[in-house]
């Protein structure tokens, strides 16, 4: 279901579960009270999303640490979880190296593609999760990839 | 797409996600309390989470349209459930041709293209079997001329989209259940308007009906939808037979 995502969202940004629960029955009761103000020719998701992600940024904000993700999936990287026929595909080495250069990108880099790759969501709903331009999610997609890329030793022409 | 990219995706499943909590009945019961006094109305919120989730959802209901919209999410499977005022005006039974050809169980198996359950085993072998291709198979009973027993499957959110929707008015009970660890909404107390997805891939407005006592079940790859003059009780046991 939707909540499942928004969830989710709430724990990259929030960086704790309990903050993310509590920021998306937050968000949720927020989005109702504040209808009135929701466009009816918008796409109801992305607006959600955004008001969600917000609640869990101001919870990490005030707890003072950092996004969620990138420990969560070091973790992983160990082996535990069970992997999709295409992570299996992956080496153990480069499953390693990929979440080292994941979690060795500064915070915005790494937000842009967890929410794009990670979390499989569009550029608007990413944008929507980020609260920034759709262009901004564009630019700020290629650039991360860029890095990741020198980071990996695979710098493109 | 390149490689990275592709790489990226491929590692999602190793993330380990901590296992996420149903906020719908919470959401439900603050949204149904009053908003002032933050400290009360959270207190109030986890009581009523906690004690009275039914009650909480019904007095949920009475919002007006244009505010239920948050309770969209209280959808089930490939179902989109939406909370109205007042119903359309709309037929009393599920127009025939919605349901598709009348065929065999083996066939409407080959044409659904999603995994199908068979009839229920507690039921004698259903009047019709109908099947609209890759869209839904729909057992029929009969009592007479009329419909006494309607089971539809439609393909579960594994295509992400929505292939069901019912407007849901104030007079009418929601019960969230798990059966056997699917999850599953009783719907019960009055009619609600129900639509299928047409062949535009829209839903098209003046073509459902009113239905009455009906359970859905989100089986994963398929949704399932039982209609009929039923306890939950009742209800709940056909989808157990249903393996």
């Amino acid at each position: 279901m939707h909540q499942a995502i928004a969830f989710r969202i709430a724990f990259v940004a929030a960086g704790d579960r309990a903050d993310a629960e509590e920021a998306v029955q937050d968000g949720f009761v927020k989005a109702h009270r504040a209808l009135g103000r929701f466009r009816d020719d918008a796409p109801f998701r992305p607006w959600i999303l955004r008001i969600v992600a917000n609640e869990a940024r101001n919870r990490r904000r005030s707890a003072g640490r950092r996004a969620g993700l990138a420990p969560r999936a070091a973790a992983a990287a160990s082996g535990d979880a069970a992997p999709s026929p295409e992570a299996a595909a992956l080496s153990h080495e480069r499953r390693d190296a990929l979440l080292a250069a994941l979690c060795a990108l500064d915070e915005r880099d790494r937000e842009v593609l967890v929410h794009r790759f990670i979390l499989d969501l569009g550029e608007e709903e990413t944008a929507a999760a980020l609260g920034v331009r759709r262009g901004t999610v564009k630019s700020r997609t290629s650039r991360a990839l860029g890095r990741m890329r020198s980071a990996l030793g695979e710098e493109r022409p | 797409m390149n490689g990275l990219e592709q790489e990226l995706r491929a590692l999602a499943s190793l993330v380990e996600w901590p296992e996420d909590a149903d906020v719908a009945p919470a959401v439900a019961a603050r949204i149904a309390a009053p908003p002032p006094r933050r400290r009360t109305s959270l207190r109030l919120a986890v009581a009523l989470a906690l004690v009275l989730v039914l009650l909480a959802l019904a007095v949920a209901l009475v919002v007006p349209p244009a505010r239920t919209a948050i309770l969209d999410w209280l959808g089930i499977g490939s179902a989109r459930i939406e909370l109205v005022d007042e119903l359309p005006a709309l037929p009393l039974t599920a127009p025939i041709e919605l349901l598709g050809q009348p065929t065999t169980l083996a066939d409407a198996r080959r044409r659904a293209g999603f995994p199908v359950s068979p009839p229920p085993r507690s039921e004698p072998a259903p009047d019709e079997i109908r099947v609209v291709d890759g869209r839904r198979v729909s057992y029929l009973w009969r009592d007479g001329g009329a419909l006494r027993l309607l089971v539809t499957q439609v393909p579960g959110l594994l295509q992400r989209t929505e292939v069901l929707k019912k407007l849901i008015p104030p007079s009418v009970r929601i019960e969230r259940l798990t059966i056997d660890g699917d999850g599953a909404v009783f719907l019960a107390g009055g009619p609600h308007a129900v639509y299928l997805l047409g062949p535009s891939g829209s839903f098209e407005e003046d073509r459902g009906w009113l239905a009455g006592t009906t359970l859905l079940v989100d089986r994963g790859g398929t949704t399932l939808r039982i209609e009929g003059d039923l306890t939950r009780e009742q209800a709940v046991g056909l989808v157990r037979a249903m393996t």
